[in-house]
């Protein structure tokens, strides 16, 4: 299983959710895979589990699914404390281990291509929907459920290393051209803006 | 800190629209913490680390809350990194409520504070961060305030830094 076939699988579950992903090959597969305006791509490691975590306390009748990689958790594992002991049901956390910080290009190994297992982990943070998938139709038999929002779900998923999202052109949207693209279907579809927006 | 100093500082974070603040407790301020909890104006995020209290509070603001992350002068140094490549890339306003620990004004400041106390205004410049030190509550509400109007207008987080009267 790579990481593209599962991007691929979650495509046709997308309707109004909110997707962070985080900087690395997930950030330039789902940009090219999705154009969905409730995409926001952050650029570096370590964020986008909390960032999502922010956005499911703050809209939680809305369903946030975050791409994370096991490096960018590896960095945050502090999030995975705090994220099991908030009141958060509407999250759906993606990780795809490879086991390798692949952007070195060289495939240095990471904690979890040693002894480190990021199922584990999670669920001893006290995140209790944890599960490890390997093959894609295990992938194809957690998402949907996990997508519908009704509770935290916490998967990793064991890909391998593909060296795909090298050949696929990265995303061309400015950071601050994607946070507003991201502000205005929120306020299309929520009614309302952030209280910085429009004071010009 | 004098409890009606806290019950001034909570009521003018309220007032200047502050409705959820993610944290990580420390000892200079902490009696905001219970007067928040008591109050439903606000939702509050324990954090095990300030570095997730910050990228919290990106995406609480994202997603229409006017966000505070309180935290003591330490947690500045946890979280910058949160601070760069999040807060600042993406221009996101968040209010820091930041303790001075270890301040030339910490009333309870000791040899193992002074270190992190004294490099954290220059943490502030280095990272482009406008702040405001209060040394008492003569002027609260107003510097509150403020300061939730002056990151809404900069689109970047903007820090109060509490001292003096605010750590006795």
């Amino acid at each position: 299983m790579n990481r593209y076939e599962c991007l691929q699988s979650l495509m046709p579950l997308i309707t109004d959710h909110l997707i962070v992903t985080s900087q690395s090959g997930q950030r330039i597969e789902w940009g090219s895979l999705s154009k969905h305006e409730g995409n926001l791509l952050l650029g570096e490691m370590g964020a986008a589990l909390s960032v999502g975590t922010g956005l499911a306390l703050a809209l939680p009748k809305r369903k946030i699914v975050v791409l994370e990689s096991d490096g960018s958790v590896l960095l945050a594992l502090s999030s995975l404390a705090t994220l099991a002991n908030l009141e958060v049901s509407n999250l759906a956390v993606f990780i795809f281990d490879n086991g390798a910080y692949s952007g070195t290009r060289i495939s240095e190994p990471s904690a979890t291509g040693g002894r480190t297992d990021l199922e584990t982990v999670a669920r001893g943070a006290g995140i209790e929907r944890s599960v490890t998938v390997r093959e894609l139709a295990e992938f194809e038999k957690y998402a949907p459920s996990a997508m519908e929002g009704k509770a935290l779900n916490f998967i990793v998923c064991k890909v391998q290393e593909s060296l795909l999202h090298r050949d696929i052109p990265r995303p061309d949207l400015d950071l601050l051209e994607n946070k507003y693209r991201f502000i205005r279907y929120l306020q299309r579809t929520e009614g309302r803006l952030p209280s910085f927006i429009g004071r010009g | 800190m004098e409890p009606e100093l806290a019950i001034r500082l909570v009521t003018s974070l309220r007032e200047a629209g502050i409705d959820f603040v993610s944290y990580l407790p420390e000892s200079r301020l902490s009696q905001i913490l219970p007067l928040m909890r008591k109050d439903p104006g606000f939702k509050l995020a324990p954090s095990a680390s300030e570095a997730d209290a910050v990228s919290i509070a990106v995406g609480t603001t994202l997603g229409g809350k006017q966000t505070a992350c309180y935290m003591e002068s330490t947690g500045i140094y946890v979280s910058c990194y949160q601070l760069l490549v999040v807060a600042l890339h993406l221009r996101v306003p968040v209010l820091l409520l930041v303790s001075h620990l270890g301040g030339f004004d910490d009333q309870r400041n000791s040899f193992l504070y002074s270190l992190a106390g004294r490099r954290l205004i220059p943490q502030f410049e280095a990272l482009d961060i406008e702040f405001k030190v209060l040394e008492n509550g003569n002027h609260i509400e107003q510097d509150i305030g403020n300061a939730v109007r002056t990151m809404n207008a900069l689109r970047e987080p903007v820090a109060l830094v509490f001292t003096g009267d605010f750590t006795t």
